[in-house]
């Protein structure tokens, strides 16, 4: 704790400071505090008071616990190879996307952004059926494990390659970002003063991108340690306990403890992830590398005679993390009955028929999903540029303090911040109005979850401006409101609304922060393929995830399309 | 731009907000029954009763659990009653003080083993534990100690009691059996049962042959089987275990003369008629049994008590995750 203390005691240096702004600038902060800091504070409060009196019975029990870490050091291991294994793939992807002259990189990245879009529990299913005894394809290849057979993936690397897989585009985007930036003429002045293959990746584009790696690096390992759905279906029956595991079967023994021990655990994920935010922090804080901000042409490194190998590697890989779990997931929605192998002679549609015209649900769900993950992309953007840019420029106690709290929504399992928001929800105090049983709760939840996706690259992206810029305009007698207008918020445009699109992306398909927040009329698509599964019909959630992953691709198509009419850098996967 | 995007947000933030006023005339449910048979009972009982609202939330046991905890530690649970998986959970909210008391005129149609003397709780369905296999094996299980024999060795799979409530039932049902008891768990265990998840994950392991056998919930198999999953299900000799998904109205329910509608009528003939269209074992005495089924005497309920399992409940899930060092 003291370090936490030092290190947030440690600065208030201002950049070009302005006394009567500076002074609105906390009340940045107020919808941050009401949408992500109170719900967690009130769970706290669940762990930290025994029927209304301050205790500390609930930390103590789960303290004492070698399950807690044993789980611990589970959640470490599977989020740190996880995070390895994103960072070998996402990191390859986009320095060989962004750098290089390989072709086709429109469709190789727009394929990668896919992946993300599948809910995890389907990928986990579609990987578990991909390697067990009944999998078509190896069967078909006669190499199909016999019936009983141990499944490879009830493991630890199991967990870990499928979490690395499932986050590889966060990486790729964020680091992506970064490269957009990357000015040619510094490369290439590298290069006229000698600089050659491996030295000028080391010495020169690594560094030079390095924010946007470790940047990409701490929000993968974050998203893993939260990750629910791939821990639940391979470390379950593997016998592999983490934290959000563990929370889970807390659950399921209800009892008037299950909630207080709950918030300890979430508690101690919530440490977890800050604690990696800040390594994250102490390892940018060694680094200034502001670039000029205007967007130079981009680098083509030429491969030459690799390129060919380059490519088919590539494409194999998204072979691997696309193409399998799809086609696992078509096959799933397409059979009479799970279990039966899918033929030529047997294919049905009936569960497509079922979810899109005999039960409403569906159409419902879309809709509702849709209001919720647009509006909720909207009002991120519009909390998220000036936040950043205070967090950026303006940093004190407090912003840091912010600046690390965003975080924890989004690393705890999303049941766990739906019962932090039913908590403080259910009756707000003072104005005593219920958000709880409308999709205002669901939103609100959304807002605190999705934040960290949104202010994340135009942190990003204010880091890597020079502020020689705005001193510049300062000098010239630009007030923050002109600045902000006319300088910053045109660079930051494009990051801004890549966030605004990975959060609308992301919140499509949420399964499990809704899933406890829903009630009737209020279902989102998540929701309902969570249910479904849940009550056995998995053909019917295996159809309407296939209906999810059509629309957002429809929708990415849709983009793309559009892009020419965009500034650059606005469509995150766009060449 | 600025404005836009606040008018944008204002805008969507109002659509959301929460209606205010109430029919006259309402009911709100928690059912862990699956999303179809939830909808149709819904559906039934709006049609005895059409001036009555019903708002329904169907989910897990577990995650519905989590949700009504929470709003019982925020002060304000929503539901008038509930319809959920098993009366262990049930006979702890009684013991806590959480449900209040309904004498129903039809409980003297059932069976007093399958609802709570004081009016607690009352039973609505028979959900039997059985052995499940895929049609894919040579040899076809007839007993639970079948599952006991070494030639299984890695071929089982079952649904957890740390995670399930039905299988923390079956775990009581099996240990308190003189001829079973913990020699026979520990036998499992010896085979390498897989004894993680739930019920759902146990039967698609079976019924995608990863394990060929498995200890499952009768009409998941017999569904499966039904619509050409290559398992099939025995009622092993000893008896089958069984949760009976009771009905229960809270302490603080709103709408109290509504819950006891909403009980009488799943009790009554019209709703155990409905549990046995959506192929269910109904509570009721005098009902028949879905297609698939054997004949009701011809089914052995291996006897039970919620009240023991409940004071057990904590020791056998220790002694259990020990012996299949599960964790």
């Amino acid at each position: 704790m003291q370090a936490v203390g030092r290190w947030l005691a440690a600065s208030d240096r201002h950049v070009g400071g302005n006394r009567f702004s500076d002074r609105l600038l906390p009340l940045l902060f107020v919808p941050v505090i009401f949408i992500s800091v109170l719900p967690m504070l009130r769970l706290a409060a669940e762990g930290l008071f025994v029927q209304g009196m301050p205790s500390l019975d609930y930390l103590r029990d789960v303290m004492q616990s070698s399950q807690t870490w044993r789980a611990t050091a589970h959640s470490l291991y599977t989020a740190a190879l996880g995070t390895a294994i994103s960072v070998l793939i996402g990191g390859a992807f986009a320095f060989l996307v962004a750098l290089t002259d390989i072709r086709a990189k429109a469709a190789l990245v727009f394929c990668f952004m896919i992946p993300m879009m599948i809910p995890p529990q389907i990928t986990a299913l579609a990987w578990v059926q991909l390697t067990g005894p009944s999998s078509a394809l190896l069967n078909a290849i006669g190499m199909a494990p016999a019936l009983g057979s141990p499944q490879p993936l009830y493991s630890a690397e199991g967990i870990a390659l499928l979490l690395g897989i499932q986050h590889a585009s966060i990486v790729f985007l964020t680091l992506r970002a970064n490269l957009r930036l990357l000015p040619r003429e510094q490369v290439e002045a590298a290069r006229l003063a000698g600089a050659r293959g491996g030295r000028l990746w080391w010495q020169v584009i690594l560094p030079l991108t390095s924010p946007g790696l470790i940047a990409g690096t701490a929000m993968a390992f974050v998203t893993a340690l939260g990750n629910f759905g791939i821990q639940a279906m391979l470390g379950i029956p593997g016998n592999y306990i983490t934290l959000p595991t563990l929370i889970y079967r807390k659950l399921s023994s209800f009892g008037p403890a299950a909630l207080g021990e709950v918030s300890v655990l979430a508690m101690l994920i919530g440490v977890i992830a800050v604690l990696g935010v800040l390594l994250h922090h102490h390892l940018l804080g060694k680094r200034d590398y502001r670039l000029m901000g205007v967007v130079g042409r981009p680098l083509d490194i030429r491969l030459g005679a690799r390129r060919v190998i380059v490519e088919i590697a590539l494409w194999a890989v998204l072979i691997a993390i696309l193409v399998v779990p799809l086609m696992a997931l078509v096959a799933t929605s397409l059979v009479p009955a799970f279990g039966v192998r899918l033929g030529i002679d047997n294919f049905s549609f009936d569960a497509f028929y079922q979810v899109l015209f005999v039960q409403p649900a569906t159409i419902r769900a879309f809709h509702n999903s849709l209001i919720l993950s647009v509006g909720a992309a909207i009002v991120l953007v519009g909390i998220c540029l000036p936040l950043a840019y205070v967090i950026v420029r303006r940093p004190t106690r407090l912003t840091k303090l912010v600046n690390l709290l965003v975080e924890i929504p989004y690393a705890l399992p999303g049941v766990v911040l739906a019962i932090a928001c039913i908590l403080l929800f259910i009756r707000i105090p003072v104005l005593d109005i219920s958000l709880y049983g409308t999709l205002a709760i669901i939103f609100v939840a959304y807002l605190a979850r999705f934040l960290i996706i949104a202010l994340r690259p135009v942190m990003n992206s204010f880091m890597q401006l020079d502020p020689a810029l705005e001193e510049a305009a300062q000098a010239c007698g630009a007030g923050l409101a002109r600045r902000l207008r006319d300088i910053l918020l045109p660079l930051a445009a494009p990051a801004a609304a890549a966030g605004a699109l990975l959060v609308f992306l992301t919140a499509f398909n949420e399964l499990t922060v809704s899933a406890l927040l829903w009630s009737a009329g209020n279902e989102t698509l998540g929701v309902l393929i969570f249910n479904l599964d849940d009550s056995g019909d998995s053909v019917l959630a295996s159809a309407v995830a296939v209906l999810v992953v059509g629309v957002v691709i429809a929708l990415m198509t849709g983009f793309q399309l559009a892009s020419r009419h965009l500034p650059k850098g606005v469509i995150p996967w766009q060449s | 731009m600025m404005r836009k995007v606040l008018l944008a947000a204002v805008a969507s933030a109002t659509m959301m907000l929460p209606f205010v006023g109430q029919a006259a005339e309402k009911l709100v449910l928690y059912t862990s029954q699956p999303n179809q048979d939830a909808q149709t009972t819904v559906d039934a009982f709006k049609a005895a009763y059409p001036d009555i609202e019903v708002d329904w939330v169907r989910d897990g046991t577990t995650k519905l659990m989590a949700k009504l905890g929470a709003e019982i530690a925020a002060g304000d649970p929503r539901p008038d009653v509930l319809l959920i998986a098993d009366t262990v959970t049930l006979e702890g909210m009684k013991q806590q003080g959480q449900l209040q008391a309904y004498k129903s005129p039809e409980a003297k149609a059932y069976e007093p083993a399958l609802y709570d003397a004081d009016g607690y709780y009352y039973s609505t369905k028979l959900i039997t534990t059985g052995i499940v296999y895929n049609t894919g094996v040579s040899r076809k299980p007839t007993s639970w100690k079948d599952l006991a024999d070494p030639a299984l060795k890695n071929q089982i799979v079952m649904p957890s009691p740390l995670y399930s409530g039905a299988a923390l039932i079956h775990l009581s049902t099996l240990t308190e059996n003189p001829d079973l008891g913990w020699d026979y768990y520990q036998a499992l265990a010896d085979n390498k049962a897989r004894a993680q998840g739930g019920n759902g994950g146990t039967f698609k392991a079976v019924a995608s042959g990863e394990k060929p056998y498995g200890v499952v919930v009768d009409f998941l198999a017999l569904r499966g089987k039904a619509d050409g999953s290559p398992v099939d299900f025995v009622f092993p000799s000893e008896g089958v275990t069984y949760v009976t998904e009771p009905v229960a109205i809270l302490k603080t329910a709103k709408n109290v003369d509504v819950a006891h509608k909403f009980v009488d009528f799943v009790l009554s003939d019209k709703g155990q008629k409905l549990v046995l269209d959506m192929g269910y074992i109904p509570a009721r005495n005098d009902m028949d049994l879905p297609a698939g089924f054997p004949a009701r005497k011809d089914i052995k309920l291996m006897a039970f008590d919620p009240a023991v399992s409940l004071k057990n409940a904590e020791a056998n899930k220790k002694k259990f995750a020990e012996m299949f060092g599960a964790e």
